[in-house]
Order: C-alpha cells, then structure tokens, then sequence
C-alpha cells in the first residue's frame, strides 16, 4: 500500500535584540544562572512588562521575509500553564491575532521548487531553563526568561524528512541573512517541533496527529520524522491508530517517546495581557522595516539566474547562505566565468563543506583562492582531477593553489615531446593492449589513458594525452 | 494639642513654619498607633525605625533652609499589596507572609520624593479580593467609628489608620471600590483616579485593567494633596498614560471660588430602580443633594443602560484577571512552598492550597471558569463586549455632564461575618463604584453624613482625566456644609 | 448544575485542592456564582467590540534602554531554597 506523509513544523526562533522582550535585561547566551535576571523577567509580585520596540521591528522584518501579512495591531495575550520554568504561571504569547498571518518559502527539490506555506507567526516569550543536580534536585535558571521568540507555523505542506530538512535549511538561511536571530540549534535559538501524520493514498484512511517535541538538531528531525513515518504506517497497518498525541525524540534511543496524551487546547485559559495595551502598527513603520531589509534570498536566486544564467536549481543552492551567495559573487570578481565557478561550488566545494560540517566562512578558502585554482585548470595550467586535489590541501591548509602547485610540481604537461616519451614507454609495457584494441576492445584505449596519466603523476594534458596516444597506436 | 488630628496640610504648614518637628509628628503617630492599632489592627507592618530616621531627614532639610516635598515629612501608610524595598509586602496572605520585594513600587518612588514619610504597611482584604478586610491572613480591621462593624474593603487598613489618626494621609488600591467603600464606611475622603493617571509598577495587581492606585485624607484638600504627589506617566507602567502629566495640582484650586454654581450634576436612575441603597442612607444623600441645588448646581436624571450588567461584567473581568495574576503564586521562585510535596504538580497544589484563603480561591476558581473553554467567549470575551458599551454610556453622559452623584455604598458599614453569607448580594454591592473601574473613570467618596453613628459617604464620578470636575465638586460641598 | 467533576477539572487547571468535605457545600456556592455570572449572555453584543484597554489610545513601547538588572542575591533572596545560584526544587517524581 501507498502511504503518503503528512509533515507541519513549529518552530520557535530566538531574536537576537539586546534586550528581552518585556524588560531590560540583556539577552545573552551563556551567563551564570540568574544574573541575567529582574523583577520583570522572573515574575515578582507588582513587576510589569514593556514591549521591546527591536523585537517587534525583527519580528516584522521576519514577517515581511517571509512575505506574510503583517497585523495592524499588535496584542498580547496570556496563555496560562504551569511548569517550573515559567516564572508566571503564563507566557505571554499571541492567541487569535498573530502578527503575522500567511507567508511563504520555497525549497528547491530535484523535481522543482515546492512552496511551502506558513500559517502564521507569532511573538513570545521563552521561558527559563531547569537542570538537574547530582542529586537529582531540579535546579531553575531565569536568564532566558523573556527572551524574544517568534513561533513560525507551517502549514501541512511537507512530504518527507527531506523536504522538512530542505525547509529548516532555507527557513535558517532567511533567518541569518536578515540578522534576526543566531539560529543556533545547539544554543536553543532556533527550535523544533514535528507535527506529522501518514494518509494511505489508496484508502484515505489517516493516522492521527503526533506531536514531536524535544528536536536540537536537524539530523534529530529527520530522523524523528523517518521513525515516525514507519510508526504511524505500521499503526495503520495493524489497525491500532492511536489518538493525538504528543511525544520526544530521544536521541540515544534513536526513537519517539510518549510524553502525553494532547491536551485540549482552551485549558489555556488565554486572557488579554491587560498590563501589554495593544499597539497600533502604523504602515509608515513597515515601510521603514522593509527598507532595512538586505536583499532577500528569493530575490537574490532570481537575479542569479538572470544575471548569471545559472539554472534555477543551482542558483537555489548558491542563494542558500548569504555567506555562500556572497562567496560565489566574490568569486566572480576575479574570474569572470560563472557557469565554471557555480560547478566547482556546486560540486567539490559544498560536498567537503558538507563533510565537515562547516560554512563556507568557516572554511580555509578564500573567493580569491577559489578564483586563482580555476583559473589554473581553465588555462590548463592542471587539469581538472589535480584541480581536485588542490582544492582538498586549500582546505586543509589555506594555502594559495600557485604554492601548492608550485610545491608538489603540479603543473600540467602540454608539452607533447615529453607526453610523447610516456606513451611511447606505456605502449611498449602493454603490447596486449595494443592487440586488444586493434581486435576492437574499445575499453583497451580506456586503460592505457590511465596508464599514461599514472606514469605522469596525473600531470599529463588529458585531452592532448588521448589525441596523442590514439595516433600514436595507429602508428603502431 | 493632639498633633495626629490635624488635616494633613495643617501639619504640612506646621512643620514649614517651625511650630513642629517632623519627628515629633511621627512620634505622636507612631505613639497613637501603638495605643490604637492592636485594637484596630490597620497596619500588618510598622516603619516605626526607618520612619523616625526619615523625619531626623526632613528636619535637617528646614534646619538648612532646604525646600520640601509636597508631602513634607508627613506619615502614609501604604497598602500592604504595594511593594517596598525594605518593608515586608504580605498582600495580608500566608502566601507573602515574609515576601520583601527587591524593588520599590514607582508610587513608593514618588512618595519618597516627595519627603512622605512611610508609618506602615496597612491591611487589607486578601490580595485585596473583598469588601470589608475580614479576609486578611492578619484578621480583620475594625471600623474606628464604631468597632462593631468592618472598615470596609479592600483597603480597610489605609482608611482606618487615616479615620483613627494614625496616618496622615495613605494609599490604597482600587479594583471595584476598594478606596470609596472604606473611604465611606471610615467617614473619610477617598480618591480613585483615573485609569492611567497612576503607575501601577509596584503594585501587585488584581485585575491589571481594572487597578488603580487610590490616596485618602480626612478631607479633599488632604487627599488631592497626596494624589498629586503620585500622579504622572511613568514608563514602567505601559498603561499609565501621558495625560497624566496634567497634574492635579493643589495650587489649581482656589480657596474662595465657589465650584458648586451652574455644575452640571447627572444622577443615574438605575440606582434608584436597580439596587435600592439602604433608606436612612437615601435621606443623606437627597439632603446632600439638596446643598449642590442651592448652591446652583444643575440635577438632572440620566440612564445608563448598561449599569445593569455592571456587576456581571465587573465580576468576570476581575475574577478572570485575578486568576491570571495568582497563577504566579506557585511556591518556586517565591511565596509559600509546601513541605510535602513527591511531584512537581504535588508542589504547586499544595503551596496554593495552603498559601490562598477561602476567598481568593474562590475567586480563582471563579475566573478559571470563566476562561475556560466555551466561556471564554461566552462569559469572558462578552463581558468585554458589555464594558465597552457600559464605557459608551458613560461618555454619553459626560458630553453634557460635569459629574456623576450617587452614594458610595448602596450600604452602612456592616458587622463582621456577613459576607459570606451574603455572597451574591456582596457581588452587587459594588454597582455603585465597580463601573468607574470599568470605564476607567475617576471618583471621590466624601463624607455626608452619619446614620446611628455610621458614616455615610457620597460619590462624585468623573470623565476619564476630569479629575479637576470631581475635585472641585467636592472642595464645594465641603465649603457648602461648613 | 455544576457537576463535581467538572469542578474537579477547575481545580486541577487551577492547581487548587478542594477536600472531600469541601466539596458539596462548594459546589452549591459555585452554581450562585455560575447563576450570577451568566446573566451576562442576554446582553446583545453583536457587532460589539471587546474593550480591552480603557484608553485606547496608549502607545508605547520600549526603545533602547539601559540594562536593568537585579543582583542575584535580590533575585533569589525570596526563594526557599537554592544551590550553586539556582532555585531549588526538592527531587520529584516526574
Ligand atoms: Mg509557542
Ligand atoms: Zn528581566
């Protein structure tokens, strides 16, 4: 049977602002428990909350790059639950008018570009954090109380652990490039939760709704949305659908735990925040946002295929991080050959990022490197498999391709004298070959290339091997 | 001569003019309360060390020619739902028995500022959520009028220890009438401002839009005295408002205008339909009525329809508020812990049910409900709806009127013990002061009379940032009746 | 009505404990309040705005400020327990 698989995220996204949402402590990463605290942010008794001009101003800016559709009014309401961590005994979040409803991105599959729709955004507060002591006491830290969140909600529109990855990825990438928040996963300020259920193509029938909380890595969630993928089509398939519920990934289990039956959601009891008035969003506001804005990764993959007449898809890839876009431009200023830069960055350049885990600023090349190792191979100074090797000691070492070249003697032979001299000893070491490929085994002058650019250290001119070698053995 | 029965601005002139020393002014207070107070029992905390260090301050200060404050070295007592730094703030709950809070409220600021000196922390209802101060964790006020009966609430202890002379003047706070019906039942002046005109950074909050900082004084010279030492915006209260940099400035009255001529009075005739006020009360209050008419003010009677649903609406938004508000009360962070406790949830329920009394729980069980489920639209988000078009009425009104008459209480002080019996009857005894909360407007409770000895207090509404009309109206009776 | 257990699931939200005594005598107090609250459903609405804020006209927000924070002495010093900085919660049963 069919299974078709039913991915929503919810994603809660940490602001980088100076301050917190509600006061004026500083919203930092990393300080001793409580010093980053005030009557406010740790729910004293007659405390009370401001709304922080920046966090909205980035909350917009999110809003706009995501092209959703920003509220007039802003207000503020109180969702009531209790847990350790929440100072209040309430997050002040936003019930039944987000600031942002509606928006969009758009990730790159094989297939095409898939729009993954939002449906809505809305602004909170995060809560503090607990850990548990050597003797198992719960220990509570309010620094990150009150640190401003944007909770983005996606519709239903993913169908696999990849497209959910190719979203986070894009999701992160617009996050950074409009300097709205750290998006570090390893640091909570960009979380995840699953929502994901399967409908079997052929009968309509469809699981019920798990919720996955407790992601801290992309890895996690796709891996969270593989193992639920198999759960819920197995609970079809024996006839056990279970009700909603929510679960956790648990990373050293590699599998989803229950965590509890879905509470309903009006135990919530929201209430207007009386002490938050709501405010009025004046257009002139947004406009002013907007002008702020840089250029939007959208924007930017549609003038790299114009401009640089990449296909879609690559440029979807190369418009990923601003980083790797302004990387790729930079490139171009010092060899202006786009389709030549886009392959390597494509191929060589992004596999060995990917192996490492790294970005591309992370990494030892430079656009200025990159450019002088290409334009090496275009001039046939090395070919492309030396050009390869290159670029692995440029990322192992950061030193310029001329050096490495220049140290490991390199350069390319054109020089047909000496090519000549090669094959002339290849041809006499492998006189089966010879006869191999007169008596029509085509893959016999396959193997002999490869002799030749062996004895040549891999520095022989391919093409002017292959030409010399096949007039060489007609001679013979 | 009995300093601590003069009218605060009496004192204020002798401690300018040299006749009294500031700490012979505290000493008398703290004196009278020492003598009074284990019987009257207005105060949970005393100032009596850093208050006496204060005045040492203040009669430095004119030692050395230096100006005063406005409130020169008088002794406030301060509801004990409003915090201080180094004094206790209890909410009069075993939930804060032994809460100090790290930060001064910004009327605590302003009060300082202004050279007030702080006498004590002063009782009241249970976070003040009641009408008498009967349901203090510290026992209830007794009416220094006639002990027999309660002070009324939720600020039974500022009205008292004003009424008993153990405090100059005091703050108190105001939700549904929490300032007026102790101002009343104590036969004091009572002043809740409008909604915005006082910060409420500091004060522990009941029903965040419905609370308002309120003063008291044994007149309406003493209370706009202290009112106008705490109004003003302030950035740490998103809703105060700047309008309230029009301050109610003492010097804005002059002291021979005569305010009572051509005031346009409105009085309401639901009142006199919906809940009949007690008859010997009524008389006071035609009688009252009688001195603005002669003195050339203009009576007419007017509707406000919503009135009606006044008490409804007022008892959803502030039940739903409060349970928001109390949900802090967890025993983590501060306030009462349990010992026993094996679960997280063990914890909290625990705290709360040993920390909260009767009242209170009652209320947050009240306001839950209201919240949950299908009637968070049907009671919470309707009862809105009726405050906006209750705030309508009310505007209706104030484009013709200057002022709002009514009494302050539909009834005299009463005796301990009645409320809980009358619990429905106690919901609606608010009518008369709940929708100035509502709407956001300003009123004065002034005193009018007496009734078998039992104060009798009249209310004066007034337009949103009007306090100047109900001010006057008042300043005008008060010379009227001299 | 109120049924017990619906007022079993208002304390649970509530985080209250009402005892086995309390409960009767509770509920009956709870059906007046429900009786008086509800009276607020004949009122017609339609077409009515919530009035959340009083003064609608308020506008503010914070810009920029200095940073404002509490010791953590201050922070923890209402707190019943703590270690190492932290609040303290005695080990539970989750
Ligand atoms: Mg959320
Ligand atoms: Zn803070």
């Amino acid at each position: 049977m069919a299974y078709k698989t039913i991915i929503g995220l919810e994603i809660h996204v940490e602001l980088s602002t100076k301050h917190k949402i509600f006061c004026n402590c500083p919203n930092e990463f990393g300080a001793d428990a409580n010093t980053l605290v005030c009557p406010t942010c740790l729910g004293l008794p007659g405390s009370m909350p401001i709304l922080d001009k920046e966090a909205l101003e980035y909350a917009i800016k999110a809003g706009i790059a995501f092209d959703g559709e920003i509220s007039k009014l802003i207000k503020m309401d109180r969702k009531h639950y209790y847990y350790s961590d929440l100072p209040k005994g309430f997050q002040v979040s936003q019930a039944e008018i987000p600031f942002c409803n509606g928006g969009y991105l758009e990730i790159e599959l094989e297939s095409g570009t898939k729009k993954i729709n939002l449906e809505r955004i809305h602004i909170e507060e995060d809560t503090g954090k607990q850990i548990h002591s050597e003797e198992g006491e719960t220990l509570l830290d309010f620094n990150r109380s009150g640190v401003p969140l944007i909770e983005i909600v996606t519709k239903p529109d993913m169908n696999s652990a990849e497209e959910a990855k190719l979203f986070l990825d894009k999701l992160r990438a617009t996050l950074k490039y409009i300097e709205v928040s750290n998006v570090k996963m390893e640091e909570g300020s960009l979380r995840c939760d699953v929502n994901i259920n399967v409908v079997n193509s052929d009968t309509g029938e469809k699981s019920n709704i798990s919720e996955i909380k407790n992601l801290n890595s992309f890895r996690g969630v796709v891996k969270a949305i593989e193992f639920e993928e198999k759960r819920h089509i197995d609970l079809l398939e024996s006839g056990s659908n279970t009700k909603k519920e929510t679960r956790r990934w648990d990373e050293a289990k590699t599998a989803t735990i229950l965590m509890r039956e879905k509470g309903d959601a009006s135990d919530y009891r929201f209430v207007v925040d009386g002490d938050i008035p709501p405010v009025k969003i004046a257009n002139e506001w947004i406009d002013e946002i907007k002008a702020t804005l840089p250029e939007l990764p959208q924007d930017k993959k549609t003038r790299f295929v114009e401009s640089y007449g990449l296909s879609s898809y690559d440029a979807g890839v190369l418009t990923q991080t601003k980083e790797l876009s302004e990387f790729f431009e930079e490139t171009l200023k010092h060899i202006n050959d786009s389709k030549l830069v886009s392959n390597w960055i494509m191929g060589d350049v992004l596999r060995r990022l990917n192996d490492d885990e790294i970005e591309i600023n992370q990494s030892n090349i430079t656009p200025i490197a990159l450019a002088d190792l290409l334009a090496l191979v275009r001039d046939d100074k090395i070919n492309n498999n030396t050009g390869k090797k290159v670029l692995k000691e440029i990322f192992d070492t950061g030193k310029s391709p001329e050096v490495i070249v220049k140290e490991k003697g390199l350069i390319q032979i054109s020089d047909e004298g000496e090519i000549k001299e090669i094959i002339k000893k290849v041809l006499d070491d492998n006189e089966q070959s010879i006869i191999d490929f007169k008596n029509g085994k085509d893959r016999a002058i396959g193997f002999l290339v490869g002799q030749v650019m062996k004895a040549s250290r891999g520095k022989a001119n391919p093409q002017l091997a292959n030409k010399m070698l096949l007039e060489m053995i007609k001679e013979r | 001569m009995d300093l601590t029965s003069l009218k605060a601005w009496e004192m204020k002139e002798k401690i300018i003019n040299k006749e009294i020393s500031c700490k012979e002014l505290i000493e008398a207070h703290i004196r009278k309360i020492e003598k009074e107070d284990p019987d009257i029992n207005a105060f949970i905390t005393l100032n009596k060390d850093e208050a006496l260090r204060e005045s040492d301050k203040i009669d430095a200060k004119i030692k050395n020619g230096q100006d005063i404050g406005l409130l020169g070295g008088l002794p406030i007592g301060i509801k004990d739902n409003i915090v201080t730094k180094n004094i206790k703030t209890t909410c009069g709950s075993k939930m804060l028995e032994n809460y100090v809070s790290p930060f001064d409220a910004s009327v605590i600021e302003k009060i300082k500022y202004n050279d007030g000196i702080i006498i004590g922390k002063t009782n009241l209802d249970e976070f003040a959520a009641g009408d008498s101060t009967e349901t203090s964790y510290f026992g209830p006020t007794k009416n220094p009028i006639n002990k027999n009966v309660v002070a009324g609430g939720s600020s039974g202890g500022s009205a008292a220890a004003v009424a008993a002379n153990m405090a100059a003047l005091s703050l108190g706070t105001d939700t549904g009438g929490s300032v007026r019906q102790p101002a009343s039942f104590c036969g004091i002046v009572g002043i809740k401002p409008t909604y915005g005109m006082v910060s409420r950074y500091g004060v522990v909050p009941v029903s965040d839009t419905l609370d308002q900082v309120g003063v008291f004084g044994r007149d309406v010279k003493d209370a706009t005295l202290i009112l106008n030492s705490i109004t003003g915006y302030d950035k740490k209260d998103s809703t105060s408002s700047k309008k309230s940099d029009s301050v109610v400035s003492l010097a804005n009255f002059k002291e021979d205008k005569d305010y009572l001529d051509g005031i346009k009075i409105a009085i309401p005739k639901e009142y006199m339909d919906l809940v009949p006020a007690d008859k010997k009360a009524q008389e006071q209050f035609n009688t009252a009525m009688k001195v603005f008419e002669k003195s050339g003010a203009k009576i007419e009677i007017v509707s406000i329809p919503h009135l009606k649903y006044a008490a409804e609406a007022y008892y959803i938004i502030m039940t739903s508020e409060l349970s928001s508000n109390m949900a802090r009360y967890d025993g983590i962070a501060f306030g009462h812990r349990a010992e026993e406790y094996e679960t997280l949830d063990e914890l909290y329920v625990n705290s709360r049910t040993e920390g909260f009394g009767n009242e209170i729980k009652t209320r947050i069980m009240a306001g839950t409900y209201a919240l949950t489920g299908a009637q968070n639209k049907e009671l919470y988000q309707k009862a809105m709806r009726v405050r906006r078009l209750l705030q309508e009425d009310y505007d209706k009104v104030f484009a013709s009127y200057d002022v709002i008459l009514s009494l302050t209480s539909k009834d005299l002080p009463f005796e301990f013990n009645l409320t809980e019996n009358n619990l429905i009857e106690s919901y609606r005894a608010n009518i008369y002061t709940a929708p100035a909360n509502l709407v956001g407007l300003c009123a004065m409770s002034i005193p009018i009379g007496n009734v078998d000895g039992l104060p009798v207090g009249m209310e004066i509404t007034g337009d949103r940032f009007k306090e100047e009309n109900i001010i006057k109206a008042g300043l005008g009776y008060e010379r009227a009746v001299l | 009505m109120i049924t017990k257990d619906e007022v079993l699931h208002i304390t649970d939200i509530a985080k209250l404990k009402i005892s086995d005594e309390e409960i009767s005598p509770f509920i009956e107090k709870f059906d007046k309040i429900i009786e008086f609250v509800e009276k607020i459903k004949v009122v017609d609405t339609e077409n009515v705005e919530p009035l959340y804020q009083v003064n609608e006209d308020n506008y503010l927000l914070k810009d920029d400020e200095e940073d404002q924070i509490l010791n953590r002495e201050e922070a923890l010093q209402n707190t019943k327990e703590q270690k190492y900085g932290y609040f303290k919660i005695l080990k539970v049963v989750e």
